[in-house]
């Protein structure tokens, strides 16, 4: 058994990268927008709309290159946790998370050609990529043509759910992005999976 | 009954005493209902002839349908107006009792400073400085703009919807049209495309449905000031967008200064007011959303600095245990 194994294709490393670029220039500019103040260091408001904008409307094709090649690929399941005992696998993998990783103990799940994710991933990137990604980018859809929002609602601006939901679904899929960086520095070495994003080989623990 | 009746009496006075000082500057004569269907008694005589019906159905044979035609109101419009209760002879008044009309009638008709006197005079100092005032100060005057036959006061209008329709009307009115334009215009001036002019300004036809040029083309004034007749040409029109998109949003002493007495932070929203109409990025915040995100990625961040600072001395003690 070799130590490193051929993983991912060129077109999800192509994907990946891109979609993390575009999640950090759409991250910086909105938070611009949305916490405008002349007093904090942030893009200036107009210059923050426009590269917005546009990230925002790369995204939408770079999603629906992921979904349609996700799907023609086979690659969505890897997304989708096999029984049996996924609860267990479940408690087992954030129990690693929790204790074992400082132990030194080997992830309980073992990465192959047929399971890429473990049971945590699996679950976590399926909500992302088909539920907060689907919001941020519908809504944002809407928040590009607000004439498809409703006038009012709840004695307020129609786009004012419109906005939350970009803003809070925004704010989850950051949250993730932080936790995502991180657990990066979890394979065989701090830089391994990062290397094996871009060089497409696994290394093995 | 009466203690209701005795209460909307009083909340009639009230409204009659709050009026604004710059609304009037004659004050308005108390009109009773019976005498307002004097007033519009007799200004039917006028609609019969200045008005849709009157085209189609002529009052005398004889009549310049094509002249007339320029000169048709909305008798509708003209009720929904601040001048609603006075009658057409108020202003129109010598020379228009009879038909034909008097040759001289058009010049013997009344002036804005007629009435308006304090509100001309400070507003024809504004004028004086404005984008307008510099190759137009021989043709403009109060009328080229404000329209005393359908204009309403912002405050009265109440809806910021129908004050930015009404007053972007009279701006597009000459701006977005090539026709009106030259009527103004110097000679060889030609009109600049008003969404090449604001190419620099995102979503440039969703800002002049939600705000009023005159937000951007005015210079600040205090909050207790109306909006400025010193309307500002493009090299001085505010250009920064924090101005409105920020969380002390200058809308709240311009379109909505009308309604920022009724902030109430509603549902926790700062600039509520301004939310019922528009959302505004950056100006219509909910600080306890904001607060509790900024504390998720706090938590965030430093709980996964921990885990790693953990797994390092965690791998560091290993190390030493496998050395010893």
């Amino acid at each position: 058994m070799t130590d490193r194994e051929y993983l991912i294709s060129p077109w999800i490393r192509i994907w990946h990268w891109t979609n993390a670029l575009l999640i950090l220039i759409l991250g910086t500019t909105g938070i611009s927008v949305h916490f405008a103040d002349p007093d904090l260091l942030l893009v200036e408001f107009s210059l923050a709309v426009r590269i917005h904008h546009a990230a925002g409307v790369t995204l939408v094709a770079a999603y629906l290159f992921f979904v349609v090649a996700n799907i023609v690929s086979g690659n969505w399941w890897h997304f989708v946790p096999k029984p049996p005992g996924i609860l267990q696998r479940l408690i087992a993998q954030v129990r690693w998370y929790s204790f074992g990783i400082f132990r030194g103990e080997p992830s309980p799940h073992v990465v192959t050609q047929e399971q890429h994710f473990n049971v945590l991933q699996a679950l976590t990137y399926w909500n992302v990529m088909y539920l907060l990604m689907p919001t941020v980018i519908i809504s944002g859809l809407i928040y590009l043509y607000p004439e498809f929002a409703p006038d009012q609602l709840f004695g307020f601006d129609g786009l004012l759910p419109i906005a939350m939901l970009h803003y809070l679904s925004a704010a989850a899929i950051l949250l993730f992005m932080l936790s995502h960086i991180y657990l990066g520095t979890s394979g065989k070495t701090a830089g391994s999976l990062f290397r094996m994003m871009f060089t497409g080989w696994h290394e093995r623990e | 009954m009466k203690r209701l009746g005795r209460f909307l009496i009083a909340l009639a006075v009230l409204a009659v005493l709050s009026t604004p000082a710059l609304a009037q500057d004659k004050p308005a004569a108390v009109i009773s209902p019976e005498q307002l269907a004097k007033v519009r008694a007799g200004n039917d005589e006028c609609f019969a002839c200045h008005s849709a019906a009157g085209i189609t159905h002529p009052q005398k044979p004889d009549l310049d349908l094509k002249r007339l035609r320029g000169l048709v109101r909305d008798a509708d419009t003209f009720y929904g107006s601040d001048h609603q209760r006075l009658s057409c002879t108020k202003c129109h008044n010598e020379g228009y009792d009879e038909h034909p009309h008097a040759a001289d009638a058009k010049e013997m008709t009344s002036t804005c400073a007629d009435c308006h006197d304090k509100t001309a005079t400070a507003v024809s100092k504004q004028f004086d400085r404005s984008v307008h005032a510099k190759n137009l100060a021989d043709t403009f005057t109060c009328t080229t703009c404000h329209d005393p036959h359908l204009m309403r006061q912002a405050a009265k209008l109440g809806d910021p919807h129908k004050i930015v329709a009404q007053d972007n009307r009279v701006c597009l009115g000459c701006h977005d049209s090539d026709e009106s334009f030259a009527k103004f215009a110097p000679e060889k001036k030609t009109r600049p495309l008003i969404d090449e002019i604001h190419d620099w300004l995102p979503n440039a036809r969703a800002h002049w449905k939600a705000v009023r040029c005159v937000e951007c083309h005015t210079p600040a004034v205090a909050a207790s000031e109306p909006i400025s007749h010193q309307i500002l040409g493009k090299d001085q029109a505010e250009r920064k967008c924090l101005t409105c998109h920020s969380a002390d949003s200058s809308l709240k002493t311009r379109l909505y200064r009308h309604l920022v007495g009724e902030e109430r932070q509603r549902l926790g929203f700062a600039n509520s007011v301004i939310l019922a109409n528009s959302y505004v990025l950056g100006a219509t915040r909910h600080a306890l959303i904001d607060t509790l995100l900024m504390i998720a990625f706090g938590v965030m961040l430093v709980g996964l600095l921990a885990h790693g600072a953990g797994r390092i001395v965690a791998r560091l003690a290993q190390r030493k245990n496998k050395n010893d």
